[in-house]
């Protein structure tokens, strides 16, 4: 951004600020909006090949994700654990880690989640508050270890995606053993139907309140990377870790802060799943969400307001491909493959480069960490 | 039980479960070692089981399936090539997104080809044959040399891909690549070429590992068989320090691991502890206990000629 701080700066207009100002933003969406229309062509050349009409089959997608109440229902059904996970990629973004264990995260979350609403006594309101801080308090050690390892050498991103599979068997193990149900599916017993979250209702169908609380963690985690001393500090070691260590800004606590924090919101989406959703941690448990999440993230360019957007776009791909199976007869799994192909692009600065010219790859800040693994 | 007597079953099952997870290393190894971090060895496998599936369930014949599995494992991984050495795409990002493009392609194409979910229809594959003379060994003889054609090349391959990294003027520009990209460029050897060469090859071991999967293990395709075994031989490439021999023996440790856990172990350790081993092991083997595990300088990094 180039902005002209001499005193004739005030002598520009308002106007033209602002049209400087709207330019930048748009420039900034120009990652994830032509990644996502590369993506949708592709897909479309994919139905074509596979026999049925695209256009009908992405007006199936539309309807069943954003068209009515119950399709908005089940698209802020499927939003909440998203933003979550979004934003536990986001965060550490910001100091320049990356978080694959979103994954991980989320599951201690839900044990932990369930552990309090199964063992713990008293009035329900206490209960299901207690279970949400154990859910952040899970994810958030969790995603401490990868932070403290760090400083011992250990790269976050093996370390993250190595952690993903402890937690996944470490959580099967207590789900099935010392947290056992009685009944025939494996996993936990159902927690009592007054630990559940309320749900929206008003036709939204099985939304719950935990997507408003999704939404305050945003806000949350907003305010502490653009409005407060320690974000200033996150950001400034993810920008250039070197600089930050000369101006007296250590990588150390800030990076393990920043994906601890990460931890912390994955979890919470994992506890949301528990009480809102499932009711229960069931062997298996829902996956993938995590991964979603490092999606939301790239297409909303690591920002908490961009990884709303991403959220609410996956969440109402996943609910329209239902609609789209039922009605166009193009199978489910096309939403993953067209989330694939996002991801593929999304990162992609030459490719950007070559469609926008070589002025482009300013923009690409935001999207990727320009740096190596063996660090 | 008798332990001598399990030995000999143990040794077999330890055989059967290393042979994905040594493919899809040892793939890994030649990626990395040029450069490109390759998180996506599990799609590989994947699409590379179902392809080699569709094609011996088309052909009728086990070896056109292998053909049409390396096939798939290859334009797999180019894709990869394409968006990271080309593009300049994030390689993390980009083997996630091969993993997922895998994971729903493969939904995709069995509602497609095959109708349903689930799993496909039997299909021809690769019968163990035992090797004359070797496999009358006592108790070690049967586990090793009465395995699929698959096991055999496997044997071949470790020695040949240590000596071609170690010992061969490919070897040295692909390591190179890995450390010095900077170097080998003023050498006059194309960086870009050095790295899809390595990604390319990882593509067609990892389709080892997958066909080995449908068309050997089991002789048909079911929707995410590889359940992890692609991070698991991440482990294996890890923990061996991007060395063919030591992922190799990484792989025989976590496919040994794996073995036991379906020998009456399960009173002892529960199953998901000896299944978060392989997991548990390469974090210490990151944060230096008993000597770090330093991956090549450059991977990771697009390179860009000044």
């Amino acid at each position: 951004m180039t902005v002209d701080t001499r005193p004739r700066a005030e002598t520009r207009s308002l106007g033209r600020l602002m049209l400087m100002r709207a330019v930048t933003t748009l420039q900034a969406l120009a990652f994830p909006v032509i990644a996502t229309i590369l993506a949708f062509s592709i897909g479309a050349v994919v139905i074509l090949l596979s026999g049925q009409n695209p256009l009908e089959a992405y007006r199936a997608l539309l309807r069943g994700g954003f068209g009515s109440m119950s399709a908005w229902g089940r698209t802020l059904l499927n939003a909440t654990p998203l933003l979550l996970t979004g934003l536990a990629v986001a965060v550490p973004f910001r100091a320049g880690l990356f978080n694959i264990g979103g994954e991980g995260q989320l599951f201690i979350g839900a044990i932990a989640a369930a552990a309090v609403a199964l063992l713990m006594p008293g009035p329900a309101p206490l209960v299901i508050i207690a279970a949400v801080v154990a859910a952040t308090l899970g994810g958030l050690i969790w995603g401490g270890i990868p932070g403290a390892l760090k400083s011992l050498g250990a790269h976050e991103v093996i370390v993250t995606i190595m952690l993903n599979f402890v937690a996944i068997n470490l959580v099967y193990y207590l789900a099935q053993n010392p947290l056992s149900g009685e009944g025939q599916i494996p996993g936990t017993d159902m927690i009592g139907p007054e630990y559940r979250l309320a749900q929206f209702g008003a036709g939204l169908g099985r939304a719950h309140w935990g997507f408003a609380l999704a939404l305050v963690a945003a806000l949350a985690a907003y305010l502490l990377i653009w409005r407060t001393t320690r974000g200033f500090a996150i950001r400034a070691v993810g920008l250039g870790p070197e600089a930050a260590r000369y101006a007296g800004i250590p990588l150390g606590a800030n990076g393990f802060l920043a994906i601890a924090v990460g931890g912390l919101f994955a979890g919470l989406g994992g506890g949301l799943e528990v009480l809102g959703v499932y009711g229960r941690v069931s062997v298996p448990f829902v996956t993938g969400l995590g991964f979603t999440g490092i999606g939301v993230a790239l297409l909303g360019r690591n920002h908490p307001v961009g990884v709303v957007i991403g959220a609410l776009f996956f969440g109402g791909l996943a609910a329209g491909a239902q609609e789209m199976q039922f009605s166009a007869g193009v199978p489910l799994d096309l939403a993953d493959v067209l989330l694939a192909i996002v991801l593929l692009f999304v990162t992609a600065t030459k490719l950007v480069e070559l469609i926008l010219g070589r002025r482009a790859r300013s923009l690409a800040a935001g999207t990727k960490l320009e740096k190596g693994l063996a660090s | 039980m008798d332990p001598l007597a399990d030995l000999g079953p143990i040794l077999a099952s330890t055989i059967r479960n290393t042979t994905p997870l040594a493919f899809a290393a040892l793939g890994g190894m030649f990626s990395e070692r040029s450069g490109v971090i390759n998180i996506g060895l599990e799609g590989l496998m994947l699409i590379s089981a179902f392809a080699g599936v569709v094609g011996s369930y088309a052909s009728g014949s086990a070896w056109v399936g292998l053909l049409a599995a390396v096939g798939a494992g290859l334009a797999f991984a180019l894709i990869h090539a394409v968006a990271t050495i080309t593009f300049e795409a994030d390689q993390i990002i980009s083997g996630a997104a091969i993993n997922l493009l895998a994971l729903g392609g493969t939904g995709f194409l069995m509602v497609e080809i095959f109708g349903a979910g689930g799993t496909t229809p039997r299909v021809n594959s690769f019968r163990p044959v035992a090797v004359p003379l070797l496999s009358d060994i006592p108790v070690i003889g049967p586990a090793l040399f009465n395995q699929s054609l698959l096991v055999y090349l496997l044997y071949v391959l470790v020695p040949v891909c240590s000596l071609a990294v170690y010992r061969s003027r490919f070897g040295l520009r692909l390591r190179a690549t890995g450390e010095v990209p900077e170097a080998v460029d003023t050498a006059g050897v194309s960086v870009p070429r050095m790295r899809y060469l390595g990604v390319g090859l990882s593509g067609v071991l990892s389709a080892l590992g997958g066909a080995y999967l449908s068309m050997s293990l089991l002789s048909a395709f079911s929707e995410n068989m590889t359940l992890g075994r692609g991070f698991i031989a991440l482990a294996a490439l890890i923990f061996g320090r991007w060395n063919p021999i030591g992922a190799f023996g990484a792989a025989l440790l976590f496919g040994f691991a794996q073995a036991i856990v379906f020998r009456g172990t399960q009173d002892l350790i529960p199953q998901e502890f000896i299944q978060m081993f392989p997991y548990l092991l390469v974090i210490v083997a990151l944060a230096g206990f008993g000597g770090r595990a330093i991956a090549p300088a450059a991977v990771g990094k697009p390179y860009r000629k000044e």
